[in-house]
């Protein structure tokens, strides 16, 4: 009996198993492009590793290779000021630090340059075997000739006119595979032309104070106050991308910096002094120059030069102290230390996440030039300016370490938001008895613009 | 059922012994998937060696409690038709709910292979070849088809009466003798 089946019943039953051997070469392919995607995973691994790795080296090291320099007594606070009476100075010299690191920058910087591209590397070696290779750069176009071929392009016609003409000896296919070398290679020599970004960025910058004394140094100075103020930072940036993944940052920015310090209360026994201005008064010794009559006073950053006498403050001699140079400052009064610096940065990136949202590392260094240096002395009057701290280096260097998280808002806008430490590698104060070298943290935003 | 735990781990750390034989014991099978949903024997073989870079790409999240080969499946259709979608524009046809059902006997089953079908298949019209294959080979109804392809249920069912209409012109012109029957509604 013959049994009738309808067209669904015949393709099910003859085509539902099918099975034919594919190609050998597939499989090579296949186990060709996994290897690589393997291996890729590892090296993404080890790159992010090694880039994290170098520029935590660098930041260490500068850091170490400054603290080295730096054997003074760690001060905090002022025991008392029954030093004042010691015979002779124990300063310890720091100065040559500034020197030092300025020369140690310019050699790390040096060290974390830009390792080769492997990727694009990687890519090139496969052309001449495009066929039996693995990389889906170069798959992806040839797979889609067809569409190619549909699209009516300039390059599709002259396909088909070769095609049809038979005007060279080669096949379709061989054009076909032309066509997708010189695509593969227009994609590559596109991502081999380095990019320019512009950019603005503001930050509320925190600085925290770190930095030692000399002991007859530290006996007679200001507490210093771990709260400082929050400063502004703002900056122009540029940067080069040369490839994917690695850029060099530079840009002019403006920082301020406040140092706080406030008053040292009387601990010892009470003068007639202390009696009359109350329990509090601040009884840090002040130097008067004898031809000048200039007052100045130690502070953990530097010493801080009076231009005059503040009103509402008296200056008095210490009871204990028999000369007019243990004279003391009596006032309730905050002092701040103000400092701005114009910086020009040079940062290495490397971009560890390349999507819409971009996770990029940065590392480098900076030279900072002080612009201003004033100090401020707040009490029941409100604030006045009173004069500046002595010695301050004019030219200074640090280093700079964070994480950047990138929006690309359009194509060529994008969004930076990029939290910051930056670490002064050399003191700021060119006094011998002092050594001041703060951090600041600063969580930078701003667009930039790609060109 | 096979046990594949031990193999895929192999393969998931990367031996290419582990790799080779897992292939070897599939690749003909999903071979002959692709060739369905291929448009020709060259892009078959494309979709072939995406499809399993996928699979070993992939393979660490595969659960042993289903099937290696349904899962494998899955994965090769699922790049046949992502490959469909980018090449071709699918364009809607008009709906066309009824036609005519064409029985073949044996004696005309029996001079047609696997080969020739294949051959037939692969020269439809991409929308139509994947809602035959779909809906015929694999087995989904209109509605996950209809899902699948981001098109409407009416779409899928005129699209599959016409893949009927051609294959059976085209079956008729090769091998002749067929025989009209009763109307039938997709």
């Amino acid at each position: 009996m013959k049994e009738n089946k309808n067209i669904e019943e015949l393709f099910r039953e003859k085509l539902q198993n099918y099975e034919q051997v594919p190609p050998a070469y597939i499989l090579e392919n296949i186990l060709a492009a996994s290897s690589v995607n393997s291996r890729k995973r590892k090296i993404i691994f080890w790159r992010v590793a090694g880039v994290a790795a170098a520029l935590l080296l660098a930041f260490v090291a500068g850091w170490q290779f400054n603290a080295q320099n730096g054997q003074d007594v760690k001060q905090v606070t002022v025991t008392s000021h029954d030093t004042a009476n010691k015979p002779g100075h124990e300063n310890v010299s720091t100065s040559e630090t500034s020197m030092l690191a300025a020369s140690g920058n310019s050699n790390q910087n040096q060290n974390i340059s830009r390792p080769e591209m492997s990727g694009r590397t990687n890519i090139k070696e496969t052309e001449p075997n495009y066929l039996a290779s693995n990389n889906n750069e170069v798959f992806k176009p040839i797979k889609s000739r067809s569409a190619v071929i549909q699209t009516g392009t300039e390059s599709a016609v002259q396909l088909r006119t070769r095609k049809t003409n038979e005007v060279t000896s080669k096949t379709i296919d061989q054009q076909i595979m032309e066509q997708n070398q010189q695509m593969v290679m227009a994609q590559l020599s596109e991502k081999e032309k380095g990019r320019w970004l512009v950019g603005a960025q503001v930050s509320p910058v925190h600085n925290v104070s770190n930095g030692s004394q000399s002991k007859q140094y530290a006996s007679n100075m200001l507490n210093s106050e771990s709260d400082n103020p929050v400063d502004l930072g703002v900056g122009l940036t540029v940067e080069y991308k040369p490839g994917k993944r690695w850029s060099v940052q530079s840009g002019v920015y403006y920082s301020g910096m406040e140092q706080t310090s406030g008053n040292s209360t009387y601990q010892g026994s009470k003068s007639s002094l202390a009696a009359d201005h109350g329990a509090e008064y601040l009884n840090t010794k002040v130097n008067v120059d004898a031809k000048t009559n200039k007052i100045s006073m130690n502070s953990s950053v530097g010493v801080i030069e009076f231009s005059g006498v503040p009103s509402q403050v008296v200056i008095g001699n210490n009871i204990e102290g028999s000369s007019l140079a243990s004279a003391v400052f009596v006032s309730d009064a905050q002092f701040t230390q103000s400092f701005e610096y114009v910086e020009i940065p040079l940062y290495v990136r490397y971009v560890v996440l390349d999507t819409r949202f971009d996770i990029e590392m940065l590392g480098g260094f900076s030279s900072n030039l002080l612009v201003s240096n004033q100090t401020y002395m707040q009490n029941s009057l409100g604030e006045s300016l009173i004069g500046k701290t002595k010695d301050m280096e004019t030219l200074n260097y640090s280093s700079t370490m964070g994480v950047g998280f990138k929006y690309e808002l359009s194509k060529r806008f994008f969004l930076n938001l990029e939290p910051r430490v930056k670490y002064f590698l050399n003191s700021l104060n060119s006094n011998e008895s002092v050594t001041y070298k703060p951090y600041s943290i600063g969580v930078f935003t701003g667009i930039s613009y790609q060109f | 059922m096979e046990d594949f735990k031990p193999i895929i781990s192999e393969c998931i750390a990367g031996n290419q012994k582990a790799m080779a034989k897992l292939y070897h014991q599939f690749a003909p099978k999903m071979f002959g998937v692709c060739l369905r949903y291929a448009k020709d024997a060259t892009e078959a073989e494309d979709n072939l060696q995406d499809g399993f870079i996928k699979v070993f790409a992939n393979l660490k999240t595969f659960r042993n409690d289903g099937s290696l080969e349904g899962w494998i499946r899955r994965i090769i259709i699922n790049v046949s038709l992502e490959k469909i979608r980018k090449q071709h524009l699918l364009f809607p046809v008009e709906d066309v709910s009824k036609y005519d059902s064409v029985n073949f006997s044996d004696d005309v089953i029996a001079k047609i292979s696997a080969d020739d079908l294949m051959k037939i298949i692969q020269e439809l019209p991409p929308r139509y070849r994947l809602v035959f294959n779909l809906y015929v080979i694999e087995g989904l109804s209109h509605e996950e088809i209809a899902e699948e392809m981001s098109i409407t249920k009416g779409t899928s069912k005129s699209n599959l009466s016409r893949a009927r209409e051609i294959l059976k012109k085209k079956v008729q012109e090769n091998f002749g003798e067929i025989r009209a029957q009763n109307n039938y509604t997709a």
